[in-house]
C-alpha cells in the first residue's frame, strides 16, 4: 500500500514544483515575493534556501516584463514557473500572455515551442474588492494554444504542476487564495495527474453538477443539503478546463438527464456558456430539462461581505437551482 | 574610435563584397515583393526594410549567426540574413505550404533556428530578448548575446522600459538596438518620444552604456557592432544603440506617405546605405560599376526565381489547419 502523508493545498504545490526542479535543471521559479519573502501566500517557502537565487528568482512589479522575458527564456530553451500574486496582475502582462507565448509554436511554422507555467490565486479572496477578483479563466480560455488547469484540492494540484512543468505549452494553473490551507492525504510518492481529464468526484443519479476550481468544495456542501431531500447529484470536477474534457461530462449527464453547472467567474460567455453548449450537443436527446447555471453575478466585486457573498455561488443559490430544475 | 580606413582593412575585399551582396539581396527580395504584394498574390501587412539595410546587415557581419535574434514586424532582412532563403520567405509571403513558417505566419513573422520571430505588436519582442539573454546567462554561455532590434515607436511602449529595467538590474547580455527611422507609422519621432538622442538619454535611467550611431554607413555600423558586443562581454552588462537611418518606403506597403515630402525622401534616398558601400568599394578598387550592376541584376534574378518558385508551390491543405495548434 502507498503511504500518504497528510499537507496542505500550498505544501502539494511546493512538492510539485521541487520535484520537478530536482528532475529538470532548467525549471526556475520566478516572480514578486517569490524568494526572500517566501511567497505572498507561502507556496514557495523555504525555496530560495534549498535552490538559491538562480533558481528562486525575486522579479520587481514588472509582470509585462517579467513574464515575457520568462516567455522568452522558454523558447530559448528554459521551462520558466511564473507565480502571479493573483492572476488580476496577469493582465499587466496580457500583451506577452496571449500575442507570444500561445500563438508563437503555431506561427512559427512549429520551430519555437513555448513550455511555460503561470500559476498564482485566480477568482475572489476575502473582501479584497473589484480589483483583486475577477475569475480569468474564461477570458483566456478563449485563446487557441493555451492550456487551463483549475484544480480544486492538493492530490489534483500537485499531479497536475507536475504535469504541467513537464509540458511544452504555455499552461495557465489557476489556484485560489482560500484553498491554500486545505488539508488532504496524498502519496508520499511521485504520481502525476494527466491533463485533460475530468473526474467524477461523487456518484450519483438525479443530475450532473460540474464545476472546477475552489467552487467544486461548495458544490459538495451543497449536496450535503441536497442528499438531505433524497436528492442525489453525480459531481464532475472538470480539473482542466481547456483541453476541456466533454466525454466525462456527457457520460455523467446520459446518466442522469439533468445538467447543473457551477462557475465562480461571470454568466456572459463563461465556462458554464461553453460547457453547456457541448451537453447541448453531446446530449440533447438525453436531457429531461433545459441545463442550467450558477455563476457570479454581472457585478464588478463587491466589497462589503454579504454582497460579496450573494454574487458568487453559494450553498443557498445552488440548492434552489437544483430544485427548481428538478421540481422537487 | 571609428577610423574608416582600418574597418575596410580588417574586413577586406572578400568579405565587403559578401556583404554588399547580402545587402543587394535584401533591396532585390523587398522589391520584387513589394510587387508581388502589389500584383495581389501577397496579402495582409508588408514593412519593407529598404533604406536600412546598413545595419542588420553590419549586425550580422560583426556578430556572427550564433546569438539570439529578435526583430519587430520589419524581418525580411534579418531573416535573409540568418540564412533563411528567398525561395522560403517568398513562399511564406505567397501563403504556401513550404513556405518558411508553413504559410502560418506571413510577412511579419521569419524565423531561422536564430531568429525568434518577426513581432507583430509594437515592442511585444523586447522582453523575448531580454529573455533570450536570461537563459544565455542562466545556462552560463559565456560568448553569446541576444540581440534586439525595434523601431523607435518601440521606445514608447511599457515593455521597452520593463526589459531594460530588468536586463541592466540583472546583468544580461542584450543589444538593444533601435533602428530609428524617424517616423513611427507615420507619427514623427519627435512627436512621440520626449528626448532627442534617444539611447544615450535612456540608458543614463538604467544605469548603463548608450550610444548613437550612423545607421545609413555599413562601415560604422560593423565597427558599432564589434563595440557594442565587446561591451557586453566586457561589462557583463546590457547596452542600448540608436541607429540613425532612413525607410526609403511607407510604413507598409499601403502607406502613401503624405505625412513627409518627396523632396525629403529623395534628399534620404542620396544617402541610400548600398549606393554608399558600392561608392567605398570602387574607391578602393575592390569592385567597378559594371560588375556592381551584373551582381545587382544576378541577385535580382534571385528574388524573380524566388516569386516563381512561390507560385509554383502547393497552397497548405485545409485538412492541416488545426494540425500543431499545440506542441507535442
Amino acid at each position: 500500500m502507498t503511504e500518504k502523508i497528510l499537507v496542505e493545498y500550498r505544501e502539494a504545490l511546493r512538492a510539485a514544483m521541487d520535484e520537478e526542479m530536482t528532475r529538470d535543471p532548467n525549471v526556475f521559479i520566478m516572480g514578486e515575493e517569490v524568494g526572500l519573502y517566501n511567497g505572498a501566500y507561502k507556496v514557495t517557502k523555504g525555496m530560495l534556501d534549498k535552490w538559491g537565487k538562480d533558481r528562486v528568482i525575486d522579479a520587481p512589479i514588472a509582470e509585462l516584463g517579467f513574464a515575457g522575458l520568462c516567455i522568452g527564456a522558454a523558447m530559448a530553451g528554459l521551462r520558466p514557473i511564473v507565480e502571479f500574486m493573483s492572476f488580476n496582475f496577469s493582465f499587466v502582462a496580457a500583451d506577452q500572455i496571449i500575442s507570444n507565448a500561445p500563438k508563437m509554436y503555431y506561427m512559427s511554422g512549429n520551430r519555437f515551442h513555448v513550455p511555460i507555467v503561470f500559476r498564482g490565486p485566480n477568482g475572489p479572496a476575502a473582501q479584497v474588492s473589484s480589483q483583486h477578483s475577477h475569475s480569468v479563466e474564461s477570458l483566456y480560455a478563449n485563446f487557441p494554444g493555451l492550456i487551463v488547469i483549475a484544480p480544486s484540492n492538493p492530490y489534483d494540484g500537485k499531479g497536475l504542476l507536475k504535469s504541467a512543468i513537464r509540458n511544452n505549452n504555455p499552461v495557465l494553473f489557476l489556484e485560489n487564495e482560500l484553498s491554500y490551507g486545505d488539508k488532504m492525504e496524498i502519496p508520499s510518492e511521485e504520481y502525476l495527474v494527466p491533463i485533460g481529464k475530468a473526474k467524477v468526484v461523487i456518484e450519483g443519479k438525479d443530475l450532473t453538477i460540474v464545476s472546477h476550481g475552489r467552487q467544486v468544495l461548495i458544490c459538495m456542501e451543497a449536496i450535503k443539503i441536497l442528499n438531505g431531500l433524497g436528492i442525489f447529484p453525480e459531481l464532475v470536477d472538470l480539473r482542466t478546463i481547456k483541453p476541456l474534457d466533454i466525454t466525462t461530462v456527457a457520460n455523467s449527464v446520459r446518466k442522469t438527464n439533468n445538467c447543473l453547472i457551477v462557475e465562480e467567474g461571470h454568466y456572459f460567455a463563461g465556462i458554464a456558456s461553453e460547457v453547456g453548449f457541448e451537453v447541448m450537443e453531446h446530449c440533447f436527446d438525453f436531457l429531461d430539462s433545459p441545463v442550467q447555471r450558477v455563476c457570479q453575478r454581472e457585478t464588478p466585486m463587491p466589497y462589503s461581505k454579504p454582497l460579496e457573498k450573494e454574487t458568487l455561488p453559494n450553498e443557498g443559490r445552488i440548492v434552489a437551482s437544483v430544485r427548481k430544475m428538478l421540481n422537487r | 574610435m571609428f577610423d574608416r580606413s582600418s574597418t575596410i582593412k580588417k574586413l577586406g575585399k572578400e568579405l565587403l563584397l559578401e556583404n554588399l551582396k547580402r545587402m543587394l539581396l535584401i533591396r532585390n527580395f523587398e522589391v520584387r515583393a513589394e510587387a508581388a504584394y502589389l500584383q495581389g498574390n501577397v496579402g495582409g501587412f508588408f514593412h519593407s526594410y529598404i533604406g536600412q539595410e546598413a545595419i542588420q546587415t553590419a549586425a550580422i557581419q560583426a556578430l556572427g549567426p550564433k546569438q539570439w535574434y529578435i526583430t519587430s514586424y520589419r524581418c525580411h532582412a534579418l531573416a535573409l540574413l540568418l540564412g533563411a532563403t528567398a525561395n522560403e520567405l517568398m513562399a511564406e509571403l505567397y501563403g504556401r505550404a513550404n513556405g518558411n513558417a508553413l504559410g502560418r505566419g506571413g510577412s511579419m513573422h521569419f524565423y531561422t533556428p536564430r531568429l525568434m520571430g518577426g513581432f507583430g505588436i509594437v515592442g511585444g519582442q523586447i522582453p523575448i530578448a531580454t529573455g533570450a539573454a536570461f537563459a544565455l546567462k542562466y545556462q552560463k554561455i559565456p560568448d553569446q548575446v541576444a540581440v534586439c532590434f525595434m523601431g523607435d515607436g518601440a521606445v514608447a511602449q511599457g515593455a521597452f522600459h520593463e526589459s531594460l529595467n530588468l536586463a541592466a538590474l540583472w546583468d544580461l547580455p542584450c543589444i538593444y538596438v533601435i533602428e530609428n527611422n524617424f517616423w513611427g507609422m507615420g507619427t514623427a519621432v519627435a512627436n512621440a518620444i520626449s528626448v532627442e538622442k534617444i539611447a544615450e538619454s535612456k540608458a543614463v535611467g538604467y544605469g548603463i552604456k548608450g550610444y548613437t550611431f550612423n545607421g545609413m554607413d555599413f562601415l560604422e555600423c560593423i565597427h558599432a557592432f564589434d563595440l557594442l558586443y565587446d561591451e557586453v562581454l566586457s561589462t557583463k552588462k546590457p547596452v542600448l544603440a540608436e541607429f540613425v537611418t532612413k525607410r526609403f518606403k511607407g510604413h507598409s506597403v499601403s502607406d502613401p506617405g503624405f505625412y513627409r515630402s518627396k523632396d525629403e525622401v529623395k534628399e534620404d534616398m542620396q544617402r541610400d546605405p548600398i549606393i554608399a558601400l558600392r561608392d567605398v568599394l570602387i574607391e578602393e578598387k575592390m569592385i567597378n560599376l559594371d560588375e556592381f550592376k551584373t551582381l545587382d541584376k544576378s541577385l535580382r534574378q534571385v528574388a524573380i526565381d524566388a516569386m516563381k518558385h512561390a507560385e509554383e508551390s502547393p497552397w497548405p491543405s485545409v485538412g492541416t489547419l488545426e494540425e500543431d495548434v499545440f506542441a507535442p
